[in-house]
């Protein structure tokens, strides 16, 4: 298990147990998991997915930031980050995070397409 | 003689001066709490990203590797003052303390021959600042929520990249009162072109036994990475400010309170002095009246 710990500039979002956690880095996803080497990476715009046992368990969607993984711990400092299954392809564009980034299409994933078209499902 | 009414008047309005304060202070008693969770919640991000800063920086080897914007620029002729005031008064010495400070730290770099442009958070210091011959650049108030905050801290930070890139400023540091606990509040400087090597230097010795791989390279992070750091601690001092002030007047509040208090009693004092006198008076006048007859 490894501690995943979430936090935005204004708060600590979440932290728990997980066994795996994919995270979209600057060069390709990765997967953070217990005893990877010591790793700083930027986080591009996508989406942050939660596993056990070859499951999805939980979804989100990051704009961006930085995650430094150490050992038994992976921390993660987004800007914004939403949980998929508050959104879905019809009410996304109510959502805080779309109208924030609308526009910023030079992106590599908007938030648009992560929520009609999730990579992991 | 004091008049009767005149004291009863008197003591009257500091009933409601008190009411007032009472009131104030107990708001400021709220907010504070409100203010010090931000501040305490804020702290993990930002203590994050500067040990992921300075793993970074302390990983490189020649500090002429690394950008301007971290190291600061050989010869600096103008330095940035960022300066954290409150946007409203009664709140004891907190701006004036900072102004003082923020008056002595601006003689220091001008007798090193640096200028100093300004930049002020706030409505008092923005109207303080209006009167001198300083140069200031901007002004942001009416940090009155949360998010508000967050996106005056963000124009800040793009501002002075801005300023830095095209050559206006060489040096940024900020002032702000630090929330020490609820009745000490102390004005502190804090860089951020160059960045402050205290904390770093802490922080390398810690990571020394971690090599950490970094992607993409390292100029690309330090990019994004920057930036964010201004962020971080602009926002950071904007509500370490903000906690200080909701102290601040907290304090000063209790104190006018009780200063009330005691005015009110000293006055009702001399005013059932006065109307015993009068009594007295009228009585002696009564009795000799009624010897006379």
């Amino acid at each position: 298990m490894i501690n995943l710990k979430v936090v935005s500039p204004q708060k600590v979002i979440f932290e728990k147990e997980v066994e795996m956690a994919v995270l979209p880095g600057a060069e390709g996803d990765f997967a953070a998991m217990p005893n990877h080497s010591p790793f700083i990476s930027s986080l591009r715009p996508g989406q942050m997915v939660i596993m056990s046992a070859n499951k999805v368990d939980e979804s989100f969607f990051v704009s961006g930031g930085l995650v430094m993984l150490k050992e038994k711990v992976c921390e993660v400092l987004v800007d914004q980050i939403e949980s998929l299954s508050d959104v879905n392809s019809s009410n996304y564009q109510q959502s805080k995070t779309f109208q924030e980034l609308e526009g910023n299409d030079t992106a590599l994933g908007t938030f648009e397409q992560v929520v009609n078209n999730p990579p992991y499902k | 003689m004091p008049n009767l009414k005149e004291l009863k008047n008197r003591i009257s309005s500091v009933k409601s001066t008190r009411k007032i304060t009472s009131a104030m202070k107990m708001v400021a008693a709220s907010k504070l709490r409100r203010a010090q969770d931000l501040a305490e919640s804020s702290r993990v991000y930002a203590d994050s990203l500067s040990f992921i800063l300075s793993s970074l920086a302390g990983n490189t080897k020649n500090s002429s590797d690394l950008p301007e914007i971290l190291t600061g620029r050989e010869n600096s002729k103008i330095s940035l003052l960022i300066i954290n005031s409150s946007d409203r008064g009664l709140c004891g010495g907190f701006n004036s303390n900072l102004f003082r400070n923020a008056k002595n730290w601006i003689s220091e770099q001008q007798e090193k021959g640096k200028s100093v442009k300004i930049i002020t958070v706030g409505k008092k210091a923005s109207s303080f600042y209006r009167k001198t011959d300083l140069d200031v650049i901007a002004n942001f108030d009416d940090l009155n929520s949360n998010d508000k905050q967050l996106q005056v801290s963000e124009e800040i930070k793009n501002k002075i990249m801005e300023l830095f890139e095209n050559n206006e400023i060489d040096e940024v540091s900020i002032l702000f009162n630090k929330f020490v606990s609820v009745i000490a509040q102390e004005p502190t400087y804090q860089s951020l072109i160059p960045l402050s090597n205290d904390e770093a230097d802490e922080e390398v010795t810690d990571t020394s036994n971690a090599v950490f791989e970094f992607e993409p390279d390292k100029n690309e992070l330090l990019e994004y990475l920057v930036p964010r750091n201004f962020l971080t601690q602009i926002y950071r001092s904007v509500l370490e400010s903000s906690a200080s002030e909701h102290a601040a007047r907290m304090t000063s509040m209790d104190n006018a309170t009780r200063n009330a208090g005691d005015m009110i009693d000293g006055l009702t004092l001399t005013y059932n002095r006065t109307r015993q006198a009068f009594i007295t008076k009228e009585l002696i006048e009564i009795i000799s009246g009624a010897e006379a007859v």
